[in-house]
């Protein structure tokens, strides 16, 4: 139980403490510590585990297959693909060794590795990360409501953004969303008079307004500024979204502290299954 | 109910499958027949584009490469602009990555801009330094000794040995940084160990998703501009004058973003006709 | 001041220091101060309240409807005898928000001991599956329940991170579990693996500290821990007294922020506009 429970907590209690006031002691090899030693020493000890994750992966894969439970072919796939891996990187080149060592053949043309990493896994990656795209409109669309006055501040400026971000945006004149803004009113309006002439009226008023307006100025495309697409998504990047990713940040940013705290001072010991 | 409403009820309870692909054909067709949109530079992307044009001749500027396959489109045309745009000037450029997977993105690149468009030589106007493990304590190691960190190149060449490693012993050293950034380690760790403490310049080009963490860094003078995404590649592209994939891919983009606004307009017209019946009954 | 041990402590250190300080601080970097300072109050102030409620002081903590969801979700999965998967993130045990998503995962585990439902873990980091793995271990031996322990039950998949994606994915498809949480750090996986868990009908629960991927959840998910409700999650679901005065140091904590920023903004107007003060942000300044 010593070495299950006070040995870890002391190691975490002592390493976290070096590692936190150490910072602030200006001492080459202290330094050296923080800054190089205790980070390359997880990596290092990262590295040797994943030989316990690949004995575990194989484990489980090979298990499918010999017991032949649902979907085994594809450990069949997944099994080969592991050997593959490794024969590429470990054990066949592809190429001698005036074209590539060993350790740069990861990188250099003609290598298996190579012609591994930009025939099956560079097409993979991107297929599984091109399925965002489609899974974000899904989701868009089954989420975007006008449920309440927030779900509809959330709809509007996402969509100034989404559009307003692109070269269309750009296209979209700040008068025709004006006339969309009067229409948007006469709807309100309408919903709240329930009256045809009244918002007849004011739409009219409204269009005419704009109408007006634009004659006058000759309808620049990027003028009233606060009405095109690509300026309002502007300042809701810099401003709005800018004050709350800090807010969140701090935020976050407390949470870790307080929680690292929590770790190093040996008040939470769930890591170790307490 | 009329036959209006119906028809936009259906609408709203659709299979996602028809909306996957109404998307697919709303991507592929305009990257098939380009509809050649006109691209308006932000001011995040002029902040880099000019703080690169007003780098003194021959100066060093550190290349940062960390992104994958899956994150390309977006952030291999920033790194190809830019290289374009920095051996055009006649600057030195030195390539590291933090990613493993950054170490093939920035070959390719290189193989792409050094040697086809531009043949400089290895050594002396550009070198790929590579990758090494560690994330943000290999942005410490730079900024205290990059020679301790690459005692070779990713070409297993001594460091000793490049000609245009003689001047640099640690990040001080570099005029300028620009990280290509698709998540973690990348821009953010840049700034916090590398550029804030020192003082050197830096900018970044980071996907569309980034940008939310990013921009405080912006606001506050810590970076200097950003290129957000495949917008932003493309703005870049436009304002080097050299058109690429990102510039391509704004026509499907923008297609594709106003299709999405017709689905949520459609969407919320069938939730709202579905209210209205409910409380009909 | 009924913590009397705590002010006794707390003038201890004052006093070491100070005499450090007045021996002429070797090996200090002067710069930090203010960064020290601030480490070592906002310290105490955690300590401080933790021990106000190990001693029994009661705090209230607002109710955050995704932590009342696990058991609901734990129960539904049971009733429907399906599985409940719980994805850790994909980052490895030197980031916070792992650690955090393993001490859920035992909460989780638990409950699974308890209602006997089946639990799958899959990884992304080898130690990351150590460390889950005793975690699951010993909260079914504390249910009484070791027999109902199978190490598979955590099982690594792989480093990369679409390749983990479309395993969970898979895993998703196939096995159809009844809910899915996933608390840790996610990138841009986030989406694909909520949108899967949503077509399979399931109950997804989520919660991260990753500030992109929160909108992502909160879209796609039924339930989202936001920033530090997921940090506070241990301290809920185990109804701790030094994990929620933990929560309440936090709290008092993020005051004092709010307070120096409000006086900073104050003070800076002043500076810059009349000169009048002093220029603040020199000292709050991390150099």
């Amino acid at each position: 139980m010593f070495w299950k429970r006070q040995v870890p907590i002391f190691i975490v209690a002592l390493i976290g403490s070096i590692t936190l006031f150490g910072w602030f002691i200006d001492q080459p090899d202290v330094k050296e510590f923080i800054g190089d030693d205790a980070t390359q020493w997880f990596d290092v000890l990262a590295s040797f585990a994943i030989i316990l994750g690949a004995l575990n992966l194989i484990k489980l894969q090979i298990q499918k297959v010999l017991y032949q439970k649902p979907g085994w072919q594809y450990s069949v796939i997944a099994v080969l693909g592991f050997i593959f891996a490794i024969v590429a990187g470990f054990f066949v080149k592809g190429v001698d060794d005036s074209v590539a060592q060993w350790g740069a053949h990861v990188t250099s043309d003609g290598t298996l590795f190579k012609w591994m990493f930009d025939y099956v896994f560079s097409p993979m990656s991107a297929t599984m990360f091109s399925l965002l795209a489609f899974f974000v409109a899904s989701a868009s669309y089954r989420a975007f409501r006008i449920r309440n006055f927030e779900a509809t501040l959330l709809l509007v400026s996402g969509i100034i953004i989404m559009v307003g971000r692109v070269p269309i945006g750009g296209v979209i004149s700040s008068w025709f969303i004006m006339y969309l803004i009067v229409l948007g009113l006469g709807i309100y309006v309408n919903s709240i008079k329930k009256d045809t002439k009244v918002t007849f009226v004011f739409v009219a008023v409204g269009v005419s307004l704009v109408t007006i307006g634009g004659i006058i100025s000759d309808w620049p495309v990027d003028q009233p500024g606060i009405f095109y697409l690509p300026s309002i998504q502007e300042w809701i990047y810099y401003y709005p979204n800018v004050a709350g990713a800090r807010a969140i940040m701090i935020g976050i940013g407390l949470g870790i502290f307080a929680t690292s705290i929590r770790y190093i001072l040996g008040i939470e010991r769930s890591y170790i299954g307490e | 109910m009329t036959n209006i409403e119906k028809v936009f009820l259906k609408i709203g309870s659709i299979d996602r499958r028809w909306i996957f692909i109404i998307i697919a054909l709303v991507v592929v067709v305009p990257l098939l027949v380009p509809i050649g949109l006109p691209i308006r530079a932000t001011d995040t992307s002029k902040s880099v584009y000019d703080a690169v044009e007003a780098l003194p001749k021959g100066s060093k500027v550190l290349l940062s490469i960390e992104y994958s396959p899956s994150t390309k489109p977006e952030n291999h045309p920033m790194a190809i602009s830019m290289m374009r745009h920095l051996f055009r000037n006649n600057h030195k450029v030195y390539v590291t990555c933090l990613w493993p997977d950054g170490q093939f993105m920035a070959q390719d690149a290189l193989n792409q801009v050094a040697v086809g468009e531009f043949d400089k030589k290895y050594g002396e106007d550009y070198v790929l330094l590579g990758y090494r493990p560690g994330g943000e304590a290999v942005v410490k190691g730079i900024v205290s000794n990059i020679r301790k960190l690459f005692s070779v190149d990713a070409r297993q060449t001594k460091v000793d040995d490049i000609p245009m490693m003689d001047e640099i012993t640690n990040f001080k050293d570099f005029d300028f940084l620009f990280s290509a950034s698709a998540g973690y380690p990348g821009t953010i760790e840049w700034v916090q160990y590398a550029a804030d403490p020192t003082g050197v310049p830096m900018s970044s080009g980071v996907t569309s998703i980034q940008v939310n963490e990013v921009m405080p860094y912006v606001q506050s003078g810590q970076m200097v501009g950003v290129l957000a995404g495949m917008p932003g590649a493309a703005e870049y592209e436009s304002l080097i004058g050299q058109k690429g994939s990102a510039t391509s891919g704004m026509d499907a983009q923008s297609v594709a973003h106003l299709v999405i606004v017709l689905f949520i307009v459609l969407g919320n017209i069938s939730y709202f006709i579905d209210r209205k019946r409910s409380r009909k009954y | 001041m009924k913590d009397k041990q705590f002010w006794l402590v707390t003038s201890g250190v004052i006093i070491a220091f100070a005499i450090y300080w007045l021996l002429g601080h070797p090996y200090f970097v002067i710069d930090r101060i203010v960064m020290f300072f601030s480490i070592l109050s906002l310290s105490a102030t955690l300590i401080y309240y933790t021990r106000a409620a190990e001693r029994g002081e009661e705090f209230y903590l607002r109710p955050i409807p995704a932590l009342k969801a696990v058991e609901e979700a734990v129960g539904r999965s049971t009733e429907m005898g399906r599985p409940i998967l719980y994805v850790p993130g994909i980052q490895d045990m030197d980031q916070v928000e792992t650690v955090a998503g393993v001490v859920v995962l035992g909460h989780v585990a638990k409950m699974t001991a308890r209602y006997e439902t089946s639990l799958n873990v899959p990884v992304s980091r080898s130690i990351v599956m150590k460390a889950a793995r005793e975690s699951c271990r010993d909260a079914y031996t504390v249910e009484g329940r070791p027999d109902m322990f199978n190490e598979d039950m955590v099982h690594y998949l792989t480093d990369d991170q679409f390749a983990y994606a479309a395993g969970v994915n898979g895993i998703m498809v196939r096995e159809k579990p009844a809910a899915c949480m996933y608390m840790g750090k996610f990138y841009a996986e986030s989406l694909i693996l909520a949108e899967t868990g949503n077509s399979i009908g399931a109950i997804q629960i989520a919660g991260t500290a990753s500030q992109a991927q929160i909108p992502f959840f909160v879209t796609a998910c039924d339930y989202t821990l936001i920033g530090e409700e997921f940090f506070a999650a241990s301290a809920y679901l185990s109804q701790k007294p030094e994990l929620i005065g933990g929560v309440k140091g936090q709290d008092m904590i993020k005051l004092a922020v709010i307070a120096v920023m409000i006086l900073s903004t104050i003070l800076m107007v002043l500076y810059e506009s009349t000169g009048f003060g002093f220029n603040i942000s020199e000292y709050l300044t991390i150099r």
